[in-house]
C-alpha cells in the first residue's frame, strides 16, 4: 500500500503529471504576459504544451560524433531529480517526503539538472555546445554561493540560534511567527533569492548559457525530438520548483481548511513570483555577458545575501 | 494511443519553429521575415518561433537565388532538419532566380534540391503574404505528421 501511494505521488500528484502541468502553464503565462508587455497578442497560454507534444512527435537525430547512451539518458536523469525535488516541496501544505536536512538535499538536487545539461551538451560533440557548457558551469558557480548563504540565514532564523535545515521547521516557524519575508533580517535574503531564480531557470538576462541568437541554445544545439522535449519540460519544471521554493521558504502556506483551495492559492503565489522575478526582468533587460553575470552574482547578490546573514547572526 | 497521436498531430500545426537560411539573398526578404516576428505582425501568436539550430526546426525558410558558394551549405542544412519538415521558398529568387537569372554564379531554382511545400512570391513579399505562407506550411506539417504515423 505504501509502495502504491509513493508511486502515485511520484507519477501524479506532486510528481510528474501535476508538476509538469503547472510548470508548462507557468511557462505559458510567462510568454503571454511578456507578449502583452511588448504590446503583442502573444501565443496561447497552453503554447508550451503544444511545443512539448510537437517535439515528442519529431524525429530524434543522434549526431555521429555523440556518445549515444549519455546523450539520450541526460534529459531523463535531469527529469528524475526534478521530480524528486517536487516531492520535498510541501505543495499547499501537504508534505510527502520530509527529513531533518531536506534543504541540503535540495541544494544537491538543484545542481543535477545543470550537470545533466553539461553532460548532455558535451556528449553531443558540437563546438556551440562546448561554449554553452563552459558558460553553464560558470553560471552554476555564480548562483550557488548566494543560494547557500540564503539557506544558511533561513536555517539560523528558524532554528532559533541553531542551524536547522528542515522545510518542516520552516513551515512550522511561519505558522507560529508569520511569513519569513516579513522578518526584517530576511528581507535582503528574499531579494537575493528572487535574483537567483532567473539564473537557476536560465531566463533573460541570465540565459547566457543558452543564448539562442548567439550560440544556438548552447548545450541543446544538437538535440531534437523527444530528448529536446524533455529538456524544454525540465526548464519549465525548474520554473515551477524555484517559484515554489521561494513560496515555501519566504511566504509559507496559507491554510484555508480546504486542501484544493490551499493548492490553488499556492500555485497562484508561484505564478505571481514567476511574473515578478522572470517576466518583468525579461521584458526590460538584454542578455548579460558571462563575466558580467559572474561579477553580478558574486558581488551584488552575494553581498545582499551576506547582509541578511550578518543581521541574522547579530540577532535581529 | 490514437488520442496521443492526434494531440501530437494537432500540436505539429500549432507550434511551427522556423529556421531561416539565406542563400545569397539581397537581405530584403530576410528583413521582411524578421518584420513578421516583430510586435506589429507578431507571428508568435500562431506559435511561430525563430530557432538558431536546424535540429530544432520544423519549417525551413529559404531566401536568395542559391549561389554556387551556398549550394553545399543549403544541402547540408536541409539534411539536418528532423522529420516532419516543410520547406518554404521566400521571395522570387529561390523560385526563378529573379534578376540574377542567367548569372554564372547562380545554381537555383530551389526545386532542384528539395520538394518545396509553399512558395511565397514577390520581390519582396509583404509581411502579410509571408505570414499566410508560413501558416499554410504549418497546416502541411500536420498532414505530414499524420502520414508519418501510417
Amino acid at each position: 500500500m505504501i509502495v502504491l501511494t509513493t508511486i502515485l505521488q511520484i507519477l501524479i500528484f506532486p510528481g510528474f503529471l501535476f508538476a509538469s502541468f503547472i510548470g508548462l502553464l507557468l511557462a505559458g503565462i510567462d510568454r503571454k504576459v511578456l507578449a502583452r508587455m511588448q504590446h503583442r497578442i502573444g501565443p496561447p497560454i497552453i503554447q508550451p504544451m503544444y511545443d512539448f507534444f510537437k517535439l515528442c512527435g519529431k524525429e530524434t537525430i543522434v549526431p555521429a560524433a555523440a556518445n549515444r547512451h549519455v546523450y539520450m539518458l541526460a534529459p531523463w536523469a535531469s527529469l528524475c531529480s526534478l521530480i524528486v525535488m517536487c516531492l520535498f516541496i510541501p505543495v499547499g501544505g501537504l508534505t510527502f517526503f520530509s527529513g531533518n536536512a531536506d534543504l541540503i538535499i535540495i541544494i544537491y538536487l538543484l545542481t543535477i539538472p545543470a550537470v545533466c545539461l553539461i553532460i548532455g551538451g558535451s556528449s553531443s560533440g558540437s563546438p556551440y555546445a562546448a561554449v554553452g557548457i563552459s558558460r553553464e558551469m560558470v553560471t552554476m558557480i555564480a548562483y550557488e554561493l548566494p543560494l547557500i548563504i540564503v539557506f544558511l540565514a533561513i536555517a539560523r532564523v528558524v532554528g532559533r540560534g541553531e542551524l536547522v535545515f528542515s522545510i518542516k521547521t520552516v513551515a512550522e516557524y511561519q505558522i507560529a511567527n508569520g511569513a519569513l519575508v516579513s522578518h526584517i533580517a530576511l528581507i535582503p535574503a528574499a531579494i537575493a533569492f528572487l535574483l537567483i531564480i532567473p539564473a537557476e531557470v536560465g531566463t533573460q538576462p541570465f540565459d547566457t548559457a543558452e543564448a539562442e541568437t548567439e550560440i544556438c541554445e548552447g548545450p541543446l544545439v544538437e538535440y531534437s525530438g523527444k530528448p529536446l522535449a524533455l529538456f524544454k519540460l525540465n526548464s519549465s519544471l525548474k520554473m515551477f520548483i524555484m517559484s515554489a521554493l521561494f513560496t515555501t521558504l519566504f511566504i509559507g502556506v496559507v491554510y484555508t481548511g480546504n486542501v484544493i483551495a490551499d493548492v490553488v492559492i499556492f500555485v497562484a503565489i508561484c505564478c505571481l513570483v514567476t511574473i515578478i522575478c522572470m517576466t518583468l526582468v525579461h521584458a526590460v533587460t538584454a542578455r548579460l555577458k558571462i563575466e558580467h553575470l559572474f561579477k553580478f552574482y558574486w558581488t551584488v547578490v552575494a553581498g545582499i545575501a551576506l547582509v541578511s546573514l550578518i543581521l541574522v547572526w547579530a540577532g535581529l | 494511443m490514437s488520442v496521443l497521436s492526434k494531440i501530437i498531430a494537432d500540436s505539429a500545426s500549432k507550434s511551427p519553429w522556423i529556421y531561416h537560411i539565406n542563400t545569397g539573398s539581397c537581405n530584403g526578404c530576410d528583413i521582411e521575415l524578421v518584420a513578421v516576428l516583430t510586435p506589429r505582425y507578431d507571428a508568435e501568436r500562431f506559435g511561430f518561433k525563430l530557432t538558431g539550430s536546424p535540429r530544432h526546426a520544423d519549417i525551413v525558410v529559404v531566401s536568395g537565388p542559391i549561389t554556387t558558394q551556398s549550394e553545399e551549405r543549403l544541402k547540408r542544412t536541409l539534411e539536418q532538419v528532423p522529420e516532419p519538415k516543410c520547406v518554404v521558398s521566400l521571395g522570387s529568387c529561390p523560385q526563378s532566380g529573379n534578376v540574377f537569372k542567367g548569372s554564372y554564379s547562380i545554381e537555383g531554382p530551389l526545386e532542384k534540391y528539395v520538394h518545396v511545400d509553399v512558395t511565397v512570391a514577390g520581390c519582396t513579399p509583404k509581411p502579410e503574404a509571408v505570414i499566410e505562407g508560413l501558416y499554410k506550411a504549418a497546416g502541411i506539417l500536420k498532414k505530414k505528421r499524420e502520414a508519418m504515423k501510417k
